[in-house]
């Protein structure tokens, strides 16, 4: 018993805040629903800062009702992660490139020094060929933001209201598997976040059921694969009928293709792919001992 | 201080590059801010005229003014450029230019949402099959205007085919189309960011067409100028080149700039194994679903 009361101290101890920021309500999941499970399920407390409002990403519904159904669905998708809270910023999807980049860096910032996360994930605004510029432009204002919150002359007020300096000592750059140099190593490993590959075998099952929760932005995703094969005189089987059976399987079938992609060569079945900064990042490694 | 140029073969970098060929469809659009952006060497007259000679419908969007390109003053160089461009573009087989007159290298304060929208609106009216425009990745671009219109184009090939975007659009009995293929211009002597993932093959009449096209924008290339001081030097050197023997100096820097297209097709062939050849970044019709690309690919079938 005393054995058991120490191990439970001992976790909740290691336990850590991690803060999720993602442009829309799918990207995290896609490149990093498994690892941001791996953490909740060892104890890690997280919160998700979703920056749009993802009122385009449906087949034929009104702007206002398909932010409404995206707004629930990413909450439902989070909870089945773990993420304990999800605080969206209410931009309009597609408009962050004509959003002011300071604000937006500030306002991330102020969810880091009100949290003080030990772990951040962002949206690697480096990652090449991303088609979705928010998540881009979301990468950019996280990563600044990740870098303000530390220094005291950013934004005083904040100090004023009792939200002080934080240092988060992990960072998690995250993208689906667009660009084709993802694994190159970058020039200096000192001051360059480096690749990392997060096995998440034991988590596909959770991401999965996580992702079917989107069943807004699945269903358009279905609907504009069709449409195009169709235009083009082509067919896909599954989608002879689009359904919540064929939507799910579709949804299915790319999450764990991505997660195959991730594992590839690494001798994981199942992973996903980071540029990782961790504690010892910013310190030459001479002086890392 | 002077720099010392140092020119490496692409062919020591890289293998050669897998061919693509321009897939069926019946409308391309080239979107790229100024009037010569799409006929010079890098690309992009050759695959221009090879769509033209499959019988796709072309148009250009020239984003600037281009009034800075030039010696005739602002406004004369814009309206000298345009038609130039208009002369390209024919000589290509496209249909025609549009212009939206921003102001040429000055498009780093241009609103990206109103270029993007401007953009979105072509592109529902015409449903390219294709569009060809800058690398919005590229490194080292020092232009505005590339980076800015590659940006507002890569938001638009794909945003112009949802419903929730600019549904005003609708009112004119235009509907959501999404861009299938993008092939984007490879500045390979930009270093990282440009690299091609493609080359396409061309006939000797695409870069016929491409050589011809280059040309025609004479405000600002084939000086007569050029040509009289590449004479000087090959006098100095006890050298003429007799295939400029009788030419005036205008016709001879026509004909010394054919032979820098011809030269540079060649190259692209050479590297890549053929005759001819330019080449691209190319995205296809499902690159942006990763998860999803094999599996259609491999299970979808003819209706």
């Amino acid at each position: 018993m005393r054995l058991l009361i120490l191990l439970i101290l001992t976790l909740a101890a290691q336990a850590r805040t991690v803060l999720v920021v993602t442009a829309d309500a799918s990207d995290f999941l896609l490149a990093a629903g498994g690892t941001i499970a791996s953490m909740t399920a060892r104890g890690d407390t997280a919160i998700l800062l979703r920056v749009t409002n993802d009122e385009k990403n449906s087949w034929d519904l009104s702007p206002d009702e398909t932010a409404r159904r995206n707004g629930l669905e990413c909450a439902e998708a989070a909870k089945l992660l773990g993420i304990g809270k999800v605080v969206s910023l209410g931009y309009r999807e597609g408009e962050l490139g004509g959003v002011s980049p300071t604000e937006l860096r500030d306002r991330i910032m102020f969810y880091i020094r009100l949290h003080k996360p030990d772990v951040l994930f962002l949206p690697n605004p480096h990652a090449e060929y991303v088609e979705v510029l928010d998540r881009h432009y979301a990468g950019l204002a996280a990563e600044e933001a990740s870098h303000t919150a530390a220094l005291r002359n950013h934004q005083p007020p904040f100090a004023q209201v009792g939200l002080e300096t934080h240092v988060t000592r992990e960072l998690y750059y995250y993208a689906q598997p667009f660009d084709p140099r993802r694994r190159e190593p970058e020039s200096t490993a000192t001051f360059v976040p480096q690749p990392k590959v997060s096995d998440i075998g034991a988590m596909l099952d959770r991401k999965i059921r996580a992702a079917l929760a989107l069943k807004t932005i699945n269903h358009a995703v279905a609907m504009r694969i069709r449409d195009r094969l169709e235009s083009t005189g082509r067919r896909l089987p599954l989608l002879d009928t689009v359904n919540d059976a064929s939507v799910a399987k579709l949804t299915e079938i790319n999450v764990r293709t991505l997660a195959g992609t991730g594992a590839k060569g690494t001798g994981f079945q199942s992973a996903e792919e980071f540029h990782y900064a961790g504690p010892d990042f910013g310190v030459p490694s001479k002086f890392r001992k | 201080m002077k720099l010392a140029l140092v020119w490496v073969p692409l062919s020591i970098l890289a293998a050669p590059l897998p061919k693509v060929d321009p897939p069926a469809g019946k409308r391309f659009l080239v979107i790229q801010p100024h009037h010569d952006d799409h006929t010079t060497d890098y690309g992009m007259g050759g695959l221009i005229a090879r769509l033209t000679r499959m019988g796709y419908e072309g148009w250009f969007i020239r984003a600037s003014n281009d009034e800075k390109d030039g010696a005739h003053g602002y406004p004369h160089n814009d309206m000298i450029n345009l038609r130039e461009s208009e002369a390209a573009s024919r000589i290509l087989g496209m249909k025609g230019v549009y212009s939206f007159n921003w102001r040429n290298d000055y498009m780093d304060p241009t609103p990206l949402l109103e270029l993007r929208a401007q953009v979105i609106l072509l592109i529902r009216k015409h449903r390219p099959d294709i569009v060809l425009g800058h690398d919005p990745w590229g490194h080292y671009d020092r232009n505005p205007d590339h980076r800015k219109v590659a940006r507002a184009c890569a938001d638009a090939v794909w945003m112009a085919g949802l419903r929730n975007v600019h549904p005003e659009h609708f009112e004119l009995g235009l509907e959501p189309w999404r861009v299938p293929h993008q092939f984007l211009k490879a500045r390979v002597d930009y270093g990282r960011g440009h690299e091609a993932n493609a080359a396409v093959e061309l006939s000797e009449a695409d870069v016929q067409r491409k050589m011809k096209a280059y040309s025609a924008h004479r405000n600002v290339y084939a000086s007569p100028a050029m040509a009289k001081s590449v004479r000087a030097q090959l006098a100095a050197k006890g050298l003429k080149a007799p295939e400029l023997d009788g030419m005036t100096d205008e016709q001879a820097a026509v004909r010394i700039e054919e032979w820098h297209m011809d030269w540079v097709s060649r190259q692209r062939g050479q590297e890549n194994g053929v005759r001819y050849a330019e080449i691209y970044w190319y995205i296809n019709e499902f690159a942006h679903l990763p998860g999803l690309e094999s599996y259609i690919q491999k299970n979808a079938v003819k209706r």
